[in-house]
């Protein structure tokens, strides 16, 4: 009677699931072996991986002159690339901490894996600002600390010191998130496991969890707690990367909008990378009860919204830039579009505006194929943007005389593809050793969103006002006790 | 004394047992040896063994480890050498002299060797002035391609084995005359030794052979005022500059000297400018061109037309008679700047002066007529001191040759001249080479002619040489060692003397020559010291004219020029001139200041053309460096090349330079580069003169691409306040006009208090003693790039090669900014020196996360390399695009050794050049212009030793200090006497602009704004857009 949820309510878990059968389901392909199908993905995102790190020896061995980047355009796929994995991390924070703050039941079934995307996005991003130093053997200048060069202090002036503390923060707090919600899963994990190293490693990994009261009040305050910590985080973070540019001088990076604009950005394509994950998961791991297609369209709705944001923050950008009447900045726009990359503007545009607009079809939200493909596209899209806000502001930006085109090289090719490498192989690794979803919490919904719960809430919804009245109070009175 | 108990505690006072028993214990608590210390003792391996072991491995370590190190031995002075303080630059007055090119200059050297050219002041010929060309030498003093021994037949020899067997061979030529063949020369002594070689050796003659001719305007004048000669030539006095094909600011005649002069009439001092109108006719966009007033296009063969029509336009406006028979032009435009020119010329009598790029004698007649006409003749052309910048006469090559052939000549001795590679019909020359008994080649590179020669005596460089010149009569100028010959080198003079079984001692030679013309050695040291010697009074005269310009006239017009659809031009470029320093990198990645390529010569097509084969450049591929491949047949010869659209060439003539492909054995850096296009230049028969161009040409596309490395892809300014301009009509209506919504704005926030009152965050810097600050005349800046180069010099900028200029990745510190306005077909051109503004509120500043780049009390911004990470944010954010990254390791300062060497660039040699005063940049560092920050420290070294403050033009940049025009006024804005501070005084309501001010970003660099002197209705011109927007 306490599980009370309307039955208007689409359920979180379908089938019939009791709690022993959500933790067989969930926990038992961890205990298998894993499949030829994990075995091939795993090879490729470790090959991907090793590329990466070839074309980043390649480029600090030689230096950034391998890259394409040149006098003029000085950023290109690196910090596109940082700013695309930083933003795809935002959907997991979002998930788990915003959510969690807004009640929203249907989170429970795909935080854990968009925590831990969260997490392997950052570690990419990272790395990132880090490789793209021209000496990154130096790059421990960039941080505050102590030292016998007399006063000399790194600049907090600058959006990029800013950016160092605002994704570390953000990865110190992710990780404790995430690695938090793990604890009670590890702990069955330990307690089914057989072998003797799984008992020991997962042992380790669950700092002793016994499941007692006071534990799980703990566990929860802290969640609540980190909860609270994160939610600035998932407006801060990209508020602080899109100050990289909105704080400088160049037409096309200057905008006030920036803040919101990024991560609104960062929302609509951090969710689109947890459905690319997801769908896969869900079908190669048979959790298709655990994600279901209301977790789906659930979240399309949100890169409706988040795409919606985007989209006017584009048509503000042309609009000011025409209403400023400032040459450069109108000279940057024409530039973006009508210039030799207009294409990567048409990209742009398709992707981000004009694609999500099929979500407003109720049959297309919850057409699995047309969303995974919806994802990578909305992917696509975010990745141009980042592009051809760095690429296509600088490419002509005041100084005619220095215009230029921009080409990538190989080793930025190979950068790139690294970090997916990276990507996969932590993801993979993840998947098959840890619960992609969280039990403990959705055994936690299970009785108020379960499908069979919700059926037998039917002959509830046939009481009156009254009588249901008097039976909640009633039950609240027995517990009481 | 009384016995006063003194106790330090109660247990002392009352002595228990507890107290007594620690006092008697030294150690109160248990030594922490424990076991360990028996087992120590009882150990296999006591104490002294362990010792021993000890000092017998570390001994054996040291030994081992030092016998991998390298020994280094810095050796002190045990006679400190006169002179050389080390740190303590010296200079030396000397000349640099090549081929007929003249510029005194004043050598600057660090403990021993030469770093850096600057312009002598006290000429008065180039006042201080140098070209791109002039910098770069001192990079060839360490060219490791240079020849480094005498050679016979190709081997190795010594000096005594190569004089015995020329000296033999001399004798033993069976009568055969002896030939020196040289490129023109001019110092008088060296001639006198010439005199003198030919007095020893009786059938001597001495033939000068020009690369690039004046055999023309030689003839011309020999014809009209009886003297084979070149008059000096003052464009300072002009107010109307008629060119004609010669690009006197780049490349003809002397450029160093005409922009200095053509600079004085273009400056603007005050409210009502007077300035020099300047109209140029020519075949191809030179920088001349790029800097006339109006100009004209036109096919080469139409010159004769133009200069009679041009003639006859002038006559009739002064009511002089007129040639008969002159042939009509059919084009409207050139009969309007025909027409336009006369107007302006016949205005200006006694104030014109008309000059000629032609090799025809038979046109130069005709231009020396008008120009007597003009009254030039001693206010504009001096034949008071006649020049010797070029001697050569073409017939005496063609007779030489053609001698060769027949086996006449015995022996051929070549100083300066490379026939083999710049002679048309260089195969001809090599095999006629094969029919003379003793070839010898004094060059000092491997050149295309030295190797076809038996012997090989290699002459020193100018800055190891001692030499005289006599740039022009009356006017004498000196050349001394600034170094030891680095190589087995010997002056070519002291060859000459050994030849002649004489001592070989050059300076002794010279010494004596000159001694007694100044007046004992106190006079000769003093010329040493100065450089020059000049007259006291200079009267400019004109010579009797008696050139039959009749005759002449009726000579060009009865010729029916030839002429295809398509003809050619072949053109000097401002940096690679005849192909003579075609090994010096500097040179070669210095931007064309007009197509702005690096590395390569290429075929320059109008856009009218270019749309014709079906190339357009447009918006979405200007920056795609991959340029198509033509083929060029003319003359039954031909040569693949890659086209260069570039604005302002006429439709129906193509330009290739001369000057590239040269053979590999020249060295790295010139080798293979470019095509030679010198095949194409002819003999004609009728003018005994070397032309320069050909009538008829097609032009096919080959399908291929071939990439050029262009640093500046976008011609236009998009009409932002980067460059402002304006014409003198305009300018003397309303002085203030150009830059009048610049003040404005300022006016809106706070006018003088702009900076602080201009934004929301006013706190700047203080400048409590100097401020430096730069002034660039946009005015006087003809774009030559002379600074380009002496910044590299200064600054140690790097070398990055072709590939990665294509990369965008070149690293000049001062770049000139070239934009095109107007048609394309003949747009106006502007010239912009565009360096590190060192903005008083610079973006580049608060952006570095490690605060790698500052802003110094004196205004300057300073880069940190130490502290640089390279994350490239302040390259981003500077609105002005100066900064440049260190992509590579392009000078060998990281330890990776991952080195990318361009041309020999980082060789032990090459690296001599480098100066000690500024950071060799590791890879990885940003770098930008530093104001010559060394140099400013220097000069403020200099004052305070003085103990007195800095003086105005004490401190001087390097940019500056190159400049031939003097268009950079630098100095310390604080001191309202100086310079910089007046400058700005004087144009503060007129002239005065920096470059995106709105931004706030305080530059320390302003522009003064162009003025043009033509005409408002012909200044707006809208773009014709069929041409480019395809």
């Amino acid at each position: 009677m306490l599980h009370y949820e309307s039955a208007v309510r689409e359920p979180l878990i379908n089938g019939t699931k009791d709690y022993h059968q959500v933790t067989e389901d969930i926990i038992s392909p961890i205990e298998k072996k894993p499949g030829k199908l994990w075995w091939i993905a795993l090879g490729f995102s470790l090959t991907m991986l090793l590329f990466g790190v070839w074309s980043v020896f390649w480029e600090v061995y030689f230096g950034i002159g391998v890259w394409g980047e040149n006098r003029t355009v000085g950023w290109a796929w690196d910090i596109t690339n940082f700013v695309w994995w930083v933003g795809i991390g935002h959907a997991g924070t979002l998930i788990s901490a915003i959510l969690l703050l807004f009640r929203q039941g249907w989170r429970t079934g795909v935080n854990r894996a968009a925590e831990a995307m969260t997490i392997f996005a950052v570690l990419c991003a990272g790395q990132f600002p880090v490789w793209h130093m021209g000496r990154v053997w130096l790059a421990f200048f960039i941080l505050p600390y102590p030292n016998s060069r007399g006063p000399l202090w790194v600049n907090f002036n600058s959006p990029l010191l800013w950016d160092v503390f605002a994704v570390s923060t953000y990865l110190t707090v992710s990780i404790l998130f995430w690695y938090s919600g793990l604890i009670p899963d590890v702990a069955t994990l330990r307690d089914r496991a057989k072998k003797k190293f799984a008992k020991f490693f997962y042992g380790l990994c669950s700092f002793g969890w016994r499941g007692t009261a006071k534990e799980w009040q703990r566990l929860e305050s802290l969640g609540l707690l980190l909860a609270g910590l994160s939610t600035p985080l998932v407006l801060s973070v990209h508020s602080v990367v899109s100050m990289d540019f909105a704080t400088s001088v160049i037409p096309g990076w200057h905008e006030t909008i920036f803040p919101p604009y990024f991560v609104a950005g960062a929302i609509f394509s951090g969710f689109a990378m947890v459905q690319t994950l997801l769908i896969i998961t869900r079908k190669i791991l048979h959790l298709e009860d655990y994600v279901t297609l209301g977790h789906i369209e659930a979240m399309n709705k949100i890169i409706m919204l988040t795409g919606g944001i985007v989209a006017m923050a584009y048509i503000t950008e042309l609009f000011i830039a025409w209403y400023s009447n400032v040459v450069y900045e109108q000279g940057a726009f024409w530039w973006r579009i009508l210039g030799p990359y207009w294409w990567a503007y048409i990209i742009l545009i398709t992707c981000n505006v004009a694609s999500p607009q099929l979500f407003w079809f109720k049959k297309l939200r919850r057409n699995i194929p047309f969303t995974f493909f919806m994802s990578i596209v909305v992917n696509i899209g975010m990745w141009f943007e980042r592009f051809v806000i760095i690429v296509l502001s600088l490419y002509h930006d005041y100084m005619p005389s220095a215009w230029v085109y921009y080409s990538p090289r190989w080793p930025e090719l190979g950068f790139y593809i690294g970090t997916f490498g990276l990507f996969f192989t932590c993801y993979l690794l993840f998947a098959k050793y840890f619960p992609v979803i969280a039990v403990w919490e959705i055994r936690s919904v299970l009785k108020t969103s379960g499908e069979s719960y919700k059926q037998k809430m039917a002959a509830l919804e046939q009481q009156t006002t009254e009588e249901f009245i008097q039976e909640v109070q009633h039950q609240h009175a027995l517990t009481a006790h | 004394m009384s016995e006063k108990k003194y106790w330090k505690g109660l247990e002392e006072l009352y002595n228990t047992p507890s107290y007594q028993k620690t006092v008697r214990n030294e150690f109160p608590e248990k030594l922490p040896f424990g076991e360990e210390v028996d087992k120590l003792m009882q150990a296999k391996t006591p104490r002294r063994d362990f010792l021993k072991y000890l000092g017998f491995s570390i001994t054996a370590a040291t030994i081992a480890a030092s016998c991998e190190i390298q020994v280094r031995k810095v050796i002190p002075y045990v006679n400190k050498p006169v002179d050389i303080t080390p740190g303590v630059p010296n200079y030396y007055a000397s000349t640099y002299v090549q081929d007929g090119d003249y510029c005194p200059v004043v050598v600057k050297t660090r403990d021993g060797r030469p770093i850096k050219i600057e312009g002598n002041t006290s000429s008065s010929i180039t006042k201080g002035g140098t070209s791109a060309v002039v910098q770069a030498s001192v990079l060839s003093l360490y060219d490791t391609a240079r020849l480094r021994y005498p050679m016979i037949q190709g081997k190795e020899a010594t000096w005594e084995e190569l004089d015995k067997a020329v000296v033999e061979g001399l004798r033993n030529l069976g009568g055969l005359p002896i030939v020196l063949l040289t490129s023109t020369l001019m110092s008088p002594a060296t001639e006198q030794l010439i005199q003198e070689f030919a007095a020893k050796y009786p059938n001597t003659k001495h033939v000068t052979y020009d690369a690039i001719s004046y055999s023309g305007l030689l003839l011309a004048n020999e014809a009209c005022y009886g003297k084979r000669a070149i008059p000096s030539y003052h464009f300072e006095n002009a107010q109307a500059i008629v060119g004609l094909g010669a690009d006197f600011l780049g490349t003809w005649l002397s450029p160093v000297e005409f922009a200095n002069q053509y600079a004085q009439t273009r400056k603007i001092k005050g409210k009502k400018a007077n300035i020099s109108r300047h109209i140029q006719f020519e075949s191809y966009l030179s920088l001349t061109g790029a800097n006339a007033d109006y100009r004209y296009t036109h096919r080469p063969s139409q010159l004769p037309a133009i200069v009679l029509n041009l003639y006859n336009a002038v006559a009739l406006a002064l009511g002089k008679p007129a040639l008969p028979n002159v042939p009509t032009l059919q084009d409207d435009q050139l009969q309007k700047g025909i027409q336009r020119a006369a107007k302006l010329l016949a205005a200006h009598p006694g104030q014109a002066l008309v000059v000629c790029g032609s090799n025809d004698p038979r046109i130069q007649i005709v231009v020396n007529g008008l120009n007597e006409m003009l009254g030039a003749a001693g206010k504009t052309i001096d034949w008071n001191a006649p020049v010797n910048y070029r001697k050569g006469i073409d017939s005496d090559m063609q007779q030489l040759v053609a001698d060769m052939e027949a086996g006449k000549i015995g022996a051929l001795l070549i100083y300066g001249a490379n026939p083999a590679y710049d002679y048309y019909d260089a195969a001809r020359f090599a095999e006629a080479l094969k029919k003379v008994k003793l070839t010898l080649s004094f060059n000092d590179h491997h050149d295309e002619t030295t190797v076809l020669c038996q012997y090989v005596a290699p002459d020193n460089h100018y800055l190891e040489s001692w030499g005289d010149a006599e740039p022009k009569a009356g006017y004498y100028s000196f050349i001394q060692p600034t170094i030891f010959p680095l190589f087995k080198t010997r002056a070519f003079q002291e060859s000459l003397l050994s030849f002649m079984g004489e001592t070989p001692d050059w300076h002794a030679y010279l010494m004596k020559y000159w001694e007694p013309k100044l007046g004992g050695l106190v006079s000769w040291e003093e010329a040493l010291q100065n450089g020059v010697i000049e007259p006291k009074q200079v009267t400019l005269a004109g010579l009797p004219f008696k050139g039959d310009v009749q005759a002449a006239a009726t000579q060009l017009a009865a010729e029916k020029p030839q002429s295809g659809e398509l003809e050619l031009v072949l053109y000097e470029k401002v940096a690679i001139r005849n192909g003579r320093p075609a090994n010096n990198p500097w040179l070669q990645e210095m931007p064309d200041p007009i197509s702005k390529c690096t590395w390569d010569n290429y075929i320059c097509v109008s856009p009218a053309l270019a749309w014709k084969l079906g190339i357009s450049i447009n918006r979405f591929n200007e920056n795609d460096l991959n340029r198509p491949v033509a083929k060029l047949t003319a003359a039954g010869k031909e040569i693949t090349l890659p086209v260069l659209v570039l604005p302002g060439m006429p439709q129906d003539v193509v330009a290739v330079a001369v000057g590239y492909g040269r053979s590999q054995d020249v060295g790295k850096a010139a080798g293979g580069v470019g095509k030679n296009v010198y095949p194409w230049a002819y003999f004609n028969n009728t003018t005994q003169t070397f032309h320069y161009y050909q009538p008829a040409v097609t032009l096919t596309l080959t399908g291929e691409t071939y990439p050029l490395a262009i640093t500046q892809t976008h011609n236009s300014f998009e009409g932002r306040p980067i460059i402002l301009e304006t014409t003198q009509q305009q300018y003397n209506q309303d002085p203030g006009e150009a830059t009048r919504e610049q003040r404005e704005e300022r006016e809106r926030y706070g006018g003088d208090q702009y900076a602080t009152e201009g934004t929301l965050y006013p706190n700047l810097y203080d400048f409590p003693g100097l401020k430096w600050g730069m002034s660039i005349d946009l005015n006087s800046c003809i774009g030559c790039g002379a600074c380009t180069i002496a910044c590299q010099a200064e600054n140690n900028v790097a070398v990055v090669g072709k590939d990665q200029v294509l990369a965008h990745h070149e690293m000049h510190w001062i770049r000139i900014d070239r934009y095109f306005s107007g048609d394309p077909e003949n747009p106006q051109v502007v010239f912009q020196p565009m360096l590190c503004q060192q903005c008083d509120n610079a973006p580049c500043e608060n952006v570095c996360p490690v605060a790698a780049t500052t802003h110094s009390d004196e205004g300057l911004n300073q880069m940190i390399y130490n502290r640089c990470i390279g994350t490239r944010y302040c390259m981003n954010n500077c609105p002005y695009k100066v900064r440049r990254f260190n992509w590579r390791d392009w000078q060998g300062a990281t330890s990776f050794g991952q080195i990318k060497d361009t041309g020999d660039m980082n060789s032990d040699l090459t690296r001599m050049v480098l100066n000690p005063d500024v950071t060799v940049r590791t890879r990885g560092v940003m770098e930008k212009c530093s104001f010559c920050v060394q140099r400013l420290q220097d000069a403020k070294l200099a004052a305070k030793k003085a103990g007195r403050p800095l003086m105005d033009g004490e401190a001087v940049t390097a940019c500056q200090q190159a400049c031939p025009t003097q268009a950079i006024v630098f100095g310390n804005v604080h001191d309202s006497g100086a310079a910089i501070s007046q400058v700005r005084a004087e144009n503060k309501e007129t002239r005065l602009y920096y470059v995106l001010d709105d931004l706030h970003t305080l530059p320390n660099v302003n522009y003064l704004v162009k003025v043009v002197n033509k005409d408002p209705n012909d200044f707006y011109v809208e773009p014709v857009q069929h041409v480019l927007g395809k």
